[in-house]
């Protein structure tokens, strides 16, 4: 199996969201359920530059029912959504589905999605790339790695998107790269310092982030300290 | 089994002696298919010595100045290949193999069909197929 990396041009849901007055920073699709008549539930993470309410997003969007939004508790003009759209809103979505590929991360930005999925081998890379381009437009392939697990399915990473609204950007930042590089693997497969350097920040601030995140981590196993 | 090892760059060590090791076999030959932008192989896989370390026996090709991938194509169905080697140059944050132009122009390519295996310095185009 074949864990794929991709970018197409910003469509559906992302665009419209990146076309409203507020500035948008990114837009997360974390779940979606179908519903009759070729309507879509989404789960959306949304980031914005500034605060913005409900009204104003239901207001900009007059095709999509926003359900409900919650800002995050950490990341600032972070919002999750819940809201109701049409399919076509989530084209790349449906695409990898019916070719019974497995969506794990679509995000948008301002000028593109990034999308990563699960594919069996190259013949079915190439079936699936081929749709995407001939609905889209075009497909950039990004990266490719050998997987023998499927992983987590669009959103089915609870454990993640409970962390992701309970540690900072930069926490999850921290976090991963470390966890990437292979510093919490026994023996040590990099340096504090290397990570420092990854990241460009200072050995001081990174040792500062990762003991929030443990701190965080607690609070969310134990409950807040007295 | 014919193997043809693409090489971006004279420092793809790596990627070559991974492909030696653990790709071509005594039986056939390989091609190291030098791409425009490097000058000179000679060094790197005279140091590696295919031949004696490898038993096998090897050629050095250079695909023509502005060529695509379909000079590549070519060239691979030419000489009957059974697997291309791509050096991989780095990983995403996330540890994907980085797909340059090259590589998805290959991996994309309506005529090569294959499986695909993912390694620690290249991947491998295995087992190909052509279609004419």
């Amino acid at each position: 199996m074949l864990r794929i990396k991709f970018q197409i041009r910003s469509a559906g849901i992302a665009s419209k969201l990146f076309a409203i007055d507020e500035q948008v920073i990114s837009v997360e699709i974390d779940n979606a359920l179908p519903v009759t008549e070729g309507e879509v539930f989404l789960s959306l993470t949304v980031g914005f530059h500034a605060d913005i309410s409900k009204e104003s997003l239901s207001n900009q969007l007059p095709n999509i029912q926003i359900i409900d939004m919650s800002e995050a508790n950490v990341t600032p003009h972070t919002y999750y959504l819940s809201v109701l759209a049409d399919l076509s809103d989530v084209s790349v979505l449906s695409l990898l589905t019916e070719n019974k590929a497995i969506p794990h991360t679509i995000v948008g930005t301002d000028s593109h999605l990034d999308v990563v999925a699960s594919v069996r081998d190259w013949t079915h890379l190439k079936e699936v790339a081929a749709t995407i381009e001939d609905n889209h437009g075009s497909l950039e392939l990004v990266g490719t790695t050998q997987t023998e697990s499927i992983g987590f399915p669009l959103g089915s990473n609870k454990v993640k998107q409970s962390i992701s609204g309970k540690l900072s950007d930069n926490q999850l930042e921290v976090l991963e790269t470390a966890y990437r590089l292979g510093y919490f693997k026994v023996p040590q497969e990099v340096t504090a310092e290397e990570i420092a350097e990854e990241l460009d920040i200072s050995r001081s601030t990174l040792s500062e982030r990762l003991r929030r995140v443990e701190h965080s981590f607690c609070a969310l196993l134990f409950g807040p300290q007295e | 089994m014919t193997t043809i090892i693409i090489i971006k760059s004279a420092d793809q060590r790596s990627a070559v002696t991974e492909a030696l090791d653990s790709v071509v076999d005594a039986e056939g030959p390989v091609y190291f298919l030098r791409l425009p932008p490097v000058r000179c192989l000679g060094p790197l896989v005279q140091d590696l010595n295919p031949m004696i370390e490898h038993g096998v026996t090897y050629s050095i090709e250079c695909l023509p100045e502005r060529d695509d991938v379909s000079g590549l194509v070519e060239f691979a169905i030419e000489v009957d290949a059974d697997n291309i080697c791509i050096g991989i140059t780095s990983r995403t944050m996330t540890g994907k193999a980085q797909i340059d132009e090259l590589m998805e122009s290959i991996l994309l390519h309506e005529r090569l069909s294959g499986d695909i295996i993912v390694g620690d310095h290249l991947i491998v185009l295995e087992e190909l197929e052509y279609e004419m």
